[in-house]
């Protein structure tokens, strides 16, 4: 039965997708009921396989290993650690509150409309638990189509555009990593001399060094253009703003994090000398991404766009986290991914509610709401607070971890960074100032309506989820931990091996701390018993 | 005796005018006239190896090809007498409706 | 010298002779019957496929007429290509038959199931001469068909252009193969290899050791004459004048039965009979690279000029140059998976491109008009349609898990396991690379029309009505496409039993 769960919640969405295909094009409630049934089943799937999941051991855990395409090694194996756990729950929970948010705001092809965002949610819970490099292609690239159609169909006036724009970018970075999997494989075969796209198998070969460092390069970039980390950034300000709402919430609260989630799952088991590396690059690239990301949300007129600059700056931190090579910022990373699907989620959806009332969403046609929309104003200071990474929210423990990991990794990398956050308060504030408070000077905001039921039945699950890993965030870094050490015990491991044995001879950038960190990871696993 | 160099030789200037021919005339007819001296080249090569190896295989060949270009012009000339009905020519620059 | 009668093994042809006299009973019965009942000569021939298809199950592989005739496993998988193809141009031709072919219905489909048999007789010859007859028998009849629309100017024109340039490759063929014959003495395929492989044997034959130049002419004959087959540049430019002038569905046939059939010619002479000239060690003086550089310039020119083009037709002309080139990658990686490679990506080419035609057809049917953009606003009056091309478009652009990503993923596995075990084939290694970077523009064009498809707005959306075989040909052609791209372990099975089929020639 165990078996069963994680195959059951990653295609009961793509059931939904088959069962509203045979509804009639006309019968808008009973799709939007459907969906909405199908997206909640599938959120208390996930809930269940989250009560079920272990969080003491490591190593994957619910797996599933079938063979698919025998003659070439492809299998059907799926499994999941905490990182994906707590990354299909965030998946579930989004998916049912897009389905409730898209309630009222889609009118033009209502079927289509679902239909396309149930394929989505299994191509996006399918990338979070395939243990296979070739499934996990598959619903990576499975997950572009639904999206396409989501900005091309239900977008803005520029929706054409940012929909192929996405496309091809995503497309030649998937094209790349095809190819860098195809030579994993083969370079295995000739390890093991059996064929298999098996990552759990494939994360013990050794490479040499050169092509583990073009073949990092080459992930990489995929998973970089699907972060984006600058400067492969320019799709998404294009495809955040001409998607509709739900595409933008699902875009910035899952998509993004399928890039992060690739480099901790991909890139740095399987390739550690490279990660240690081009460790310093990507960490410079993320506090350029950090600081890049925030000035430019500053100067933005339009409140989407904003979001979606500071989107570049807080997946900067994600990245950062990540390449710090120690436990906090790793745990950090995965923590504050799940952080900005929610606040950034949150934040979309807010700006599609006075979008829906006004139409616009600039800045200076706003003023004032507070006295209009009293609790409107008082929901988008919680979210607006914990995208700043006050305490007591999840923004804060995401990002002090991550500032903790990189302080230690180098101290520059920590105090650039931490500018990050002063300049996050800056322009989230200014901007929250300039629509909330203040005179209401436009006539045409004096009438409007505060939340519905419906939009504050959408926003409290966030809110809650916003305090509850602000002041008890144990929960879920319980569940991060022994994964993170697992990813780190991959990194640490090449990294001694070599210093060790030295059979050859590589310039590995001096570490500090981080090399440690990752040899105390690896002892600590030993010790474990394992 | 003659030398099968020779045969080759002549073989290749004949296949040599022939892809002249297609390449440079505008008139169907001649152009498919050419192929066929196409054709009888790689005839004359296979005739003259033929001969040369003592090998029968060729001469048996060369009655198949024969036939296949009969079979090539009967079509082909089916073909030219049709679009000239249509079009009133056979120069094949007239042809343009399709971007060539 | 002595004459042995050769060993003739009739049963092994058994479908060949059956669908050839049944295209002759095809035609036969239209004269005889006076064309009463439109349907019923495409009926009569989709019933002698589908017999043919009964017979290949019981006939037996193996050798028949002196080792002209070689029934092995490469040859019954491409023969199931020939007779899906013609089954399917022949459904997707019904709608035609009310409306541009009133006369002579019979012709059209005798001749369809005709070339077919020059294709099965092709896939299975073993000898340069069956080879060439086989090849010139698939063309023939489409040299008819593609001109079939006797008053259409643009069908005749494209029939002329197809006959022109078929012959001429032809004749290029049939020189470069006599050479082949002259300085190997044989025309038996698996003999022509052995002799080159044992180049010491070739004291059989004098010639052949200071023929090097006369070698390397034939070569490129051959090359130019099989170029011209499979559309590779700079032999591509008949192409796109064909295909847009041409019957719909006489398209679909040649884009998918004709290119199958260019390709068998391809891995019967250059890599069954030719393999070592194919030198790796001694590249790049070996027609691989040759190959290699027409294979990148095939995805190149296709999938660029492809974005240009406003006709569907035209598009998907373009399209079909890029596609010969993905599977010419195959085809080079001389290795296990090659072949087998190269078999699943034109299966899997075989549903995505005949149901893509098939729906072409129908709206040319219903509009004449083949632009893009009278496919506007599809998406509301015939969502069935739109959907299937939408799954059709991203098939041929690769995207999982349809059938058609995992032939270009497939494809380039055997490039990239060539390139990491060949020595000196780097090259290899570039070729992907293109075919990486032009999949992109590829995107780029199949977008563009499930675009007009989805979200142009337009004030006169057309109304197709669909006849029911066309809708069977475009239900078979999603079927085909979504089950063997989620399970495509059957046909990866089925095509690799083909590198076999060529004994131990293949590393």
């Amino acid at each position: 039965m165990e078996d069963l769960f994680l195959t059951i919640v990653t295609f009961f969405p793509l059931l939904g997708a088959v069962v509203l295909l045979f509804v009639p094009a006309n019968q808008h409630s009973t799709i939007k009921g459907t969906s909405l049934i199908v997206a909640f089943v599938t959120m208390l799937f996930s809930f269940w396989i989250y009560n079920r999941f272990d969080p003491v051991a490591s190593g994957m855990q619910f797996e599933v290993n079938l063979p698919w395409v025998q003659s070439l090694g492809i299998d059907y194996h799926l499994g999941i650690d905490g990182i994906s756990l707590l990354l299909i729950v965030l998946t579930t929970v989004l998916t049912v509150l897009c389905v409730i948010a898209a309630w009222h705001s889609v009118t033009e092809g209502v079927k289509g409309f679902f239909i396309s965002m149930l394929l989505l949610t299994t191509g996006m819970i399918g990338v979070f638990v395939s243990l296979d490099l070739f499934l996990f292609y598959v619903f990576w690239e499975v997950m572009l189509v639904p999206m396409y159609f989501l900005i091309g169909v239900w977008g803005g006036p520029r929706r054409v555009y940012a929909a192929i724009k996405f496309v091809l970018f995503t497309m030649f970075g998937s094209l790349l990593m095809l190819v860098a999997l195809l030579y994993v494989y083969f370079e295995y075969q000739a390890f093991a001399g059996e064929y298999t796209f098996d990552l759990l198998k494939i994360m013990n070969m050794p490479l040499a060094y050169h092509p583990q460092l073009w073949l990092f390069g080459a992930f990489a970039l995929a998973f970089a253009i699907k972060v984006p980390l600058f400067p492969f950034h320019t799709w998404l300000p294009d495809a955040h703003v001409q998607a509709p709402t739900v595409g933008s919430v699902i875009l910035a609260g899952v998509l993004l994090k399928m890039g992060t989630y690739g480099f901790l799952r991909i890139c740095m088991p399987l390739f550690p000398d490279a990660t240690i590396a081009y460790m310093p690059y990507i960490c410079i690239l993320a506090i350029i991404a950090i600081i890049y990301g925030a000035l430019v949300s500053m100067v933005q007129r339009d409140v989407k766009s904003l979001v979606a600059f500071s989107s570049v700056s807080h997946m900067g931190f994600v990245m950062l986290g990540m390449f710090s090579l120690n436990l906090q910022g790793v745990e950090g990373a995965v923590l504050q991914m799940i952080n900005h699907g929610i606040s950034t989620g949150a934040l979309f959806l807010i700006v599609g509610m006075i979008y829906e009332r006004r139409h616009t969403r600039m800045i200076e046609d706003f003023g004032g709401l507070a006295k209009v929309m009293p609790v409107f104003a008082t929901f988008f200071m919680i979210v607006t607070l914990s995208s700043i990474g006050l305490p007591f929210t999840n923004g804060f423990v995401g990002e002090f971890l991550i500032l903790l990991g990189a302080f230690k990794a180098n101290t520059w990398y920590g105090v650039l960074a931490s500018s990050g956050v002063i300049l996050a308060a800056c322009y989230m504030l200014w901007m929250y100032q300039r629509v909330v408070y203040g005179k209401v000077t436009n006539p045409k905001n004096q009438n409007l309506k505060d939340l519905s039921a419906r939009e504050r039945l959408v926003l409290i699950p966030l809110v809650v989820l916003i305090f509850w890993i602000g002041i008890y965030p144990s929960p879920f870094l319980n569940r991060i931990e022994p994964a993170a050490k697992q990813v780190l015990s991959h990194v640490g491991k090449a990294s001694t091996v070599q210093l060790n044995e030295s059979y050859e001879i590589v310039d590995v950038p001096v570490l500090g701390a981080s090399s440690d960190d990752a040899e105390a990871a690896l002892a600590e696993l030993e010790g474990a018993g394992r | 005796m003659v030398p099968i160099s020779a045969y080759l030789i002549l073989a290749a200037v004949l296949f040599g005018i022939g892809t002249v021919g297609v390449l440079i005339s505008r008139n169907v007819i001649v152009m498919f006239m050419s192929i066929e001296l196409m054709l009888n080249a790689a005839n004359m090569v296979l005739i003259a190896f033929s001969r040369a190896l003592s090998i029968a295989d060729g001469h048996v060949i060369v009655f198949l090809v024969l036939t296949v270009a009969a079979a090539e012009a009967a079509v082909g000339l089916g073909l030219i007498i049709m679009i000239y009905r249509n079009r009133a020519t056979i120069n094949i620059d007239r042809f343009s409706l399709l971007k060539w | 010298m002595e004459f042995q009668l050769p060993e003739i093994n009739l049963q092994l042809m058994a479908p060949e002779i059956f669908l050839f006299l049944w295209a002759l009973a095809v035609m036969a019965f239209d004269v005889t019957t006076k064309r009463k009942s439109s349907s019923t000569a495409g009926n009569l021939a989709l019933v002698g496929l589908a017999v043919t298809g009964v017979i290949m199950v019981f006939t037996d592989q193996g050798r028949g007429f002196g080792n002209m005739f070689f029934n092995d496993s490469m040859a019954v998988f491409f023969k199931v290509i020939f007779l899906a193809a013609a089954f399917m141009a022949i459904g997707s031709s019904f709608g035609l038959t009310h409306t541009r072919i009133l006369n002579h219905r019979g012709e059209y489909f005798g001749l369809i199931l005709l070339s077919t048999v020059g294709m099965m007789f092709l896939a299975s010859s073993s000898e340069l001469i069956s080879l060439y007859i086989g090849l010139e028998l698939t063309t023939i009849p489409l040299f008819v068909l593609a001109a079939f629309f006797k008053d259409d100017r643009k069908s005749v024109e494209a029939g002329i252009k197809y006959l022109v340039v078929g012959a001429f490759s032809s004749a290029l063929l049939l020189y470069g193969l006599s050479f082949i014959y002259g300085l190997t003495g044989t025309t038996d395929i698996a003999q022509i290899r052995s002799i080159l492989a044992h180049s010491a044997v070739a004291g059989f034959n004098p010639a052949y050791q200071e023929s090097t130049p006369i070698m390397v002419m034939a070569v490129l004959a051959i090359l130019g004459g099989i170029g011209f087959k499979l559309a590779l540049p700079p032999f591509h430019q008949w192409v796109p004048d064909v295909y847009e002038g041409a019957p719909t569905p006489i398209t679909a046939f040649l884009s998918v039965g004709s290119k199958a059939a260019g390709l068998v010619a391809f891995a019967k002479i250059m890599i069954m009979g030719l393999y070592d000239l194919y030198d790796p060690s001694k590249a790049p003086n070996d027609w691989g690279i040759l190959v290699g550089v027409m294979a990148a310039a095939a995805m190149i020119v296709g999938n660029v000029l492809a974005i240009r083009q406003t006709n569907i037709k035209r598009m998907l002309a373009y399209s079909s140059i890029a596609h010969a080139g993905y599977v010419m990658v195959g085809m080079l990686a001389l290795n296990s998976l090659g072949l087998a490679s190269v078999g699943y990506y034109m299966f899997a080419y075989l549903f995505t491109n005949m149901g893509a035609f098939a729906i072409v057809a129908l709206i040319e049917d219903r509009t004449g008009s083949c632009e893009i953009a009278s496919y506007a606003g599809l998406s509301k009056t015939s969502p069935f349609l739109a959907i299937s091309m939408t799954i059709f478009l991203l098939s041929l652009t690769g995207i999982p898990p349809l059938a058609g990503f995992f032939g270009k993923f497939y494809v380039f596995a055997a490039a990239i396991k060539m390139a990491e075990t060949g020595s000196g084939l780097t090259w290899i290694y570039w070729l992907v690379g293109v075919g990486l970077v032009t999949s992109v523009f590829a995107l780029y064009y199949y977008a563009n029309v499930m675009r007009t498809m989805y979200f142009v707005e337009t004030d006169s959306p057309l109304k197709v009505t669909m006849s029911p075989m066309a809708v069977a040909v475009i239900v078979i052609g999603v079927v085909g496409v979504v089950v063997f791209g989620l399970n495509p372990q059957p046909i990866v099975q089925f095509a690799s039993d083909m590198p076999a089929a060529l004994g131990a020639l293949l590393p």
